[in-house]
């Protein structure tokens, strides 16, 4: 881990970022003339010009809907993924949860489970506790699948190990079995979390009189096309930022891993 | 430093399953183990060595039978002894010092003293230097040796050692081999070791019991009476040919090996 870590120079860090913006640039450059050469009318498709002087001048609404947003996908992220680690290592440890509970997940996880809005919104109406619900749904089942995964992956003969020490349960969790299994939840979390920010705004177009997928659905109305691809890429930034979230932790969490 | 334990097993059976699909892993088998003896249990792969060695430890319960550790009846895992497996089983997360004082964790012993002990065992197995290294930046070899140590850190008053060095290359096994005994000519544990190899067994033994396939059963039982500690070179010693031929010959009627 040392030597991996010391050939991370400030140069080399410098070029990894550089490389892949460099060639956006590039991308967004051709957009630009693209769609100006062509005389693309702006309703069709804006020029990135457009839309990011959309975000500049419309940043402090696209802010305040944002956070609305982010703090969704937050809440809706830890409601699903906490429940999703602990039943993951109760369906790995103990038969009869795997027995009762795992076919009855694989059945609801086939479910596409994104159809429930309209039925959240007729029980619980315009609020924020459905749109949680939804989220932590959805967030479950692929951390679910990872935990139990994580937690399965532990060598049986640790368990003999950890009982010829005289090992509390409690302290085989903590000591060897989250530990283990950590890699595997956290790469869960790191894909579900983008999900997460998907399913929010897609609840916010049925179900909402805020966030960015009501701003998304005012623009389309309104056939303002910049203002929706201004929202994208607020979206998408929040996507990143908490998957980078998650990255950060991890790495805190479990600085042992070769990353 | 406690000192090693006495192992006795009366009429030893382990089966799987029940009724007709029931699978007859190993026995009867007696074994009677003198405190701080070094005994090795060879055998074909199947002869149920390793259930043997989860019996004796209470890791698993004998399906008939008794076993006596330091006189005591043994009914649930006891906790005085030291494993190694075949693989390192290190925990990833955690450096080869921190993988040894896990020991000192779960059982809460004085901190201070077991790092003084862990120091003590890296220098006695080459592992200077090592400490702070995750089990991915060690060798086989060593990652075994951290194995050792943390069998060893609590001072157990029994070893039990699965095919230990069965992952090794030659020369490392030797090598390993020969810290091990030194090792145990300092500490005098009562070790049960398991292994496939013939030199392994007669190098480090007191005792050696051949066992044989389906169900596992004890068929030979030689005295190694060698001096120690033992050279890498075994076949220095005449006695060495004897010890060899003869475990082959058992092999050869238990139909292990077919030599025309």
């Amino acid at each position: 881990m040392n030597q991996a870590r010391a050939t991370m120079t400030p140069y080399r860090i410098a070029v990894r970022i550089a490389e892949p913006a460099f060639w956006f640039t590039c991308l967004l450059l051709l957009w630009q003339v693209l769609v100006r050469a062509l005389d693309v009318p702006l309703f069709v498709l804006p020029a990135p010009s457009d839309f990011l002087y959309r975000i500049v001048t419309d940043h402090q609404r696209l802010l305040h809907e944002g956070l609305i947003t982010a703090r969704l996908v937050i809440y809706g992220f830890i409601a699903g993924a906490i429940p999703g680690v602990v039943l993951g290592y109760l369906i790995a440890n103990v038969r009869l949860f795997e027995q009762l509970l795992y076919p009855l997940f694989v059945f609801i996880q086939g479910m596409p489970k994104i159809t429930l809005a309209p039925l959240m919104l007729v029980w619980f109406g315009y609020s924020t506790f459905p749109k949680i619900l939804l989220t932590a749904m959805i967030t479950f089942f692929p951390v679910l699948v990872d935990s139990v995964a994580g937690f399965k992956s532990v060598d049986p003969r640790l368990y003999y190990l950890s009982r010829s020490t005289g090992a509390s349960r409690w302290q085989t969790f903590w000591k060897i079995q989250l530990p283990s299994a950590a890699p595997s939840i956290f790469s869960g979390f790191k894909i579900t979390i983008v999900v997460a920010v998907t399913v929010v705004i897609v609840v916010e177009w049925l179900n909402s009189n805020n966030g960015l997928g009501y701003i998304v659905l005012r623009a389309m109305d309104a056939h303002d096309t910049a203002l929706i691809f201004a929202t994208l890429v607020v979206a998408s930034m929040i996507g990143v930022l908490l998957s980078y979230a998650i990255v950060v932790i991890e790495r805190v969490a479990i600085p042992w891993r070769r990353h | 430093m406690s000192v090693g334990a006495s192992i006795n097993a009366r009429g030893l059976t382990k089966s799987y399953g029940s009724g007709e699909g029931a699978f007859h892993a190993l026995g009867p088998i007696d074994l009677d183990i003198k405190p701080g003896e070094f005994v090795s249990l060879i055998g074909p792969s199947g002869c149920g060595k390793s259930t043997t060695m989860l019996l004796v430890s209470g890791l698993e319960p004998p399906s008939a039978g008794s076993i006596a550790i330091d006189g005591r009846p043994l009914t649930k895992p006891i906790t005085e002894i030291g494993i190694v497996f075949q693989d390192h089983l290190l925990l990833e997360f955690r450096t080869a010092m921190k993988n040894v004082l896990l020991q000192q964790e779960i059982r809460g012993l004085d901190r201070a003293e077991s790092r003084q002990r862990a120091e003590h065992l890296f220098a006695r197995l080459g592992l200077v230097g090592a400490e702070d290294r995750y089990p991915w930046q060690l060798s086989g070899g060593m990652r075994q040796r951290v194995s050792i140590a943390r069998a060893l850190v609590h001072d157990p008053s029994m070893l039990l050692m699965d095919e230990p060095f069965g992952a090794l290359d030659a020369i490392s096994r030797t090598q390993i081999r020969h810290d091990l005994e030194m090792l145990w000519l300092e500490t005098r544990k009562t070790v049960l070791f398991i292994t496939h190899s013939i030199d392994e067994a007669i190098g480090l033994s007191d005792r050696v019991f051949v066992m044989s396939r389906s169900p596992g059963r004890i068929v030979d039982e030689i005295k190694i009476d060698l001096p120690r500690p033992r050279p890498a070179h075994l076949g220095e010693y005449p006695d060495f040919a004897a010890y060899t031929k003869r475990i082959y010959s058992v092999f050869e009627k238990l139909g292990v090996y077919k030599f025309d």
